[in-house]
């Protein structure tokens, strides 16, 4: 388990039905997958930011430069 | 089942294209060959949402996102990034992975964070930094490091005078990111392929006033004179060398989301909304500020405010409405009336010799299907886009022939490329929000 990381329960069935078909869902592993399909979830209802306050500022500074925000 | 692939060049303008070529024999074979038309963007026709309006075949107006920033709420403050949470419509890919087909995705602007596809997702130029979580699937980061090294999402420290370097960021950019398209379409099979190259945009940019001999800062012995031919030269090469590795059969696309026109120079948009009385602030800066800045620290004055603005490559205007703006003054009753003597004297700022600029203003429900979000009450084409909006206070004046943060030569113009190799059909001129249907009725409707 690497730091900054987890471990959760999920049903079996769901694990194999991953497994089963990593190559269509186009993933490494059932982690990615999961943790990718979560993440999007998550932005989606807007329940975790698309950036750190840090990566907005700097994108946002990155988009002036670029003219496109003055 | 047809193969597609879609080669989106940012930025790229139909008319440089023919006026270069002769310099570009991989261009030239699929024209000839193919189908070249114009292919009208949206309003605003700028890179987000743009790309997304023809992935998804969407408008603006539709998708909720009339920018790179937009409004979250109805407070003064609250901008956001527009991140691919935004992007809810299905997008091409999406279609076809529900119906089992894989698809390739790089550099496609607004596709950060990166969502599940059935593929492969390489995102866009909003990309942080590639220390970001960039990819789908998240592993596929690592093998690109191991492909092409140091990937830029986009070209870093764009404002400069330093035109060498900045060419050679580009040129840099672009070799980097046609080398990682040339290794992703060899990893196993798939039937869509779509990638976005920034490096049109920048160069135009950067450049447009040492090629364009109308430019008002053309020097016809510029060094950089050549600038934007070699760049298309070198992404003719590319192109070429990618189009080798497509497998046979392949339906190509060549498309960009917009054009370039040279740019003449910026209007204050807040500086010309004060000295008329829209806009009141407490105390005027001593120094050129941005106005997310001044309202941050209160210097608006908003029981005196009827309107703001944003600025950058067209304006924005917001009226700050009774009931909807925290401070609101407008009253609802006269919104109509307020919003149309704006429109009608944003539309007749003239030049500072009084000469007319041909400045457009819309309303959104005037060019979009549906409204959705929170979108400015009015857009604004300054001198129909050849005059940037230039929103920071504290200049004293409301007309600029230079950017207010640096060089910039270029603004966009409304018709992009399309190119369709094989052809498809002869059409002189067709919308960017028909390339999501065209290319699902290519590759084989269900």
């Amino acid at each position: 388990m690497g730091e900054g990381r987890k471990k959760v329960e999920i049903a079996e069935e769901i694990v194999r039905a991953i497994e089963e078909h990593l190559a269509e869902l186009s993933a490494d592993s059932v982690e990615e997958y999961v943790e990718a399909v979560l993440r999007e979830r998550l932005l989606t209802e807007g329940f975790l930011s698309a950036y750190s306050p840090e990566e907005e500022k700097e994108v946002e500074q990155r988009l002036r430069d670029l003219g496109y925000l003055d | 089942m047809k193969r597609m692939a879609v080669i989106g060049l940012d930025c790229a303008d139909p008319d440089l294209i023919e006026e270069f070529l002769p310099d570009l024999p991989a261009l030239g074979e699929l024209i000839r060959s193919g189908t070249f038309s114009r292919l009208r963007s949206v309003d605003p026709p700028i890179t987000v949402p743009a790309w997304m309006c023809m992935m998804t075949g969407k408008d603006p107006g539709e998708l909720g996102v009339y920018g790179f920033r937009n409004r979250m709420d109805h407070s003064y403050e609250g901008l956001g990034v527009a991140s691919s949470a935004r992007f809810s419509a299905p997008a091409v890919w999406d279609v076809l992975g529900r119906r089992g087909l894989r698809s390739i995705l790089l550099g496609i602007p607004g596709t950060y964070p990166p969502k599940p596809v059935r593929g492969l997702l390489v995102s866009g130029p909003l990309t942080p930094s590639t220390d970001a979580d960039y990819t789908y699937p998240a592993s596929l980061k690592g093998k690109i490091a191991r492909w092409v090294g140091d990937y830029m999402p986009d070209v870093r420290d764009f404002r400069t005078e330093d035109k060498a370097w900045l060419i050679k960021q580009v040129h840099s950019m672009t070799e980097r990111r046609f080398a990682l398209a040339r290794k992703l379409v060899s990893q196993g099979t798939w039937d869509f392929f779509a990638m976005v190259e920034m490096g049109p945009d920048r160069i135009h940019h950067g450049l447009w006033a040492h090629h364009d001999p109308a430019h008002p800062k053309h020097d016809p012995q510029s060094p950089f004179r050549d600038a934007l031919r070699e760049y298309y030269r070198l992404l003719d090469e590319k192109l070429a060398e990618l189009l080798s590795d497509l497998p046979g059969g392949t339906q190509v696309l060549v498309v960009s989301d917009h054009g370039a026109q040279r740019m003449e120079g910026g209007i204050g948009i807040n500086e010309w909304l004060i000295e008329q009385g829209y806009l009141a602030l407490k105390e005027y800066p001593k120094k050129p500020t941005r106005m997310g800045e001044l309202i941050r620290r209160n210097l608006v004055d908003w029981s005196r405010t009827v309107a703001w603005g944003e600025g950058g490559y067209y304006g924005r205007v917001f009226l700050n409405v009774q009931g909807r703006e925290p401070q609101g003054i407008v009253p609802p009753e006269r919104y109509e009336e307020v919003r149309a003597e704006l429109a009608e004297h944003l539309a007749a700022i003239p030049d500072e010799a009084g000469r007319p600029i041909g400045t457009r203003v819309f309303r959104p429900e005037e060019l979009y299907r549906k409204v959705q979000g929170i979108p400015p009450d009015l857009i604004v084409y300054f001198g129909d886009l050849r005059w940037r909006s230039i929103g920071t206070v504290g200049w004293g004046r409301i007309h600029f022939h230079e950017n207010d943060i640096g060089p910039d030569d270029a603004n966009h113009a409304p018709h992009g490329i399309f190119i369709a190799y094989p052809r498809l059909d002869k059409r002189k001129e067709r919308s960017i929000l028909e390339v999501k249907d065209l290319v699902l009725s290519v590759m084989g409707d269900e």
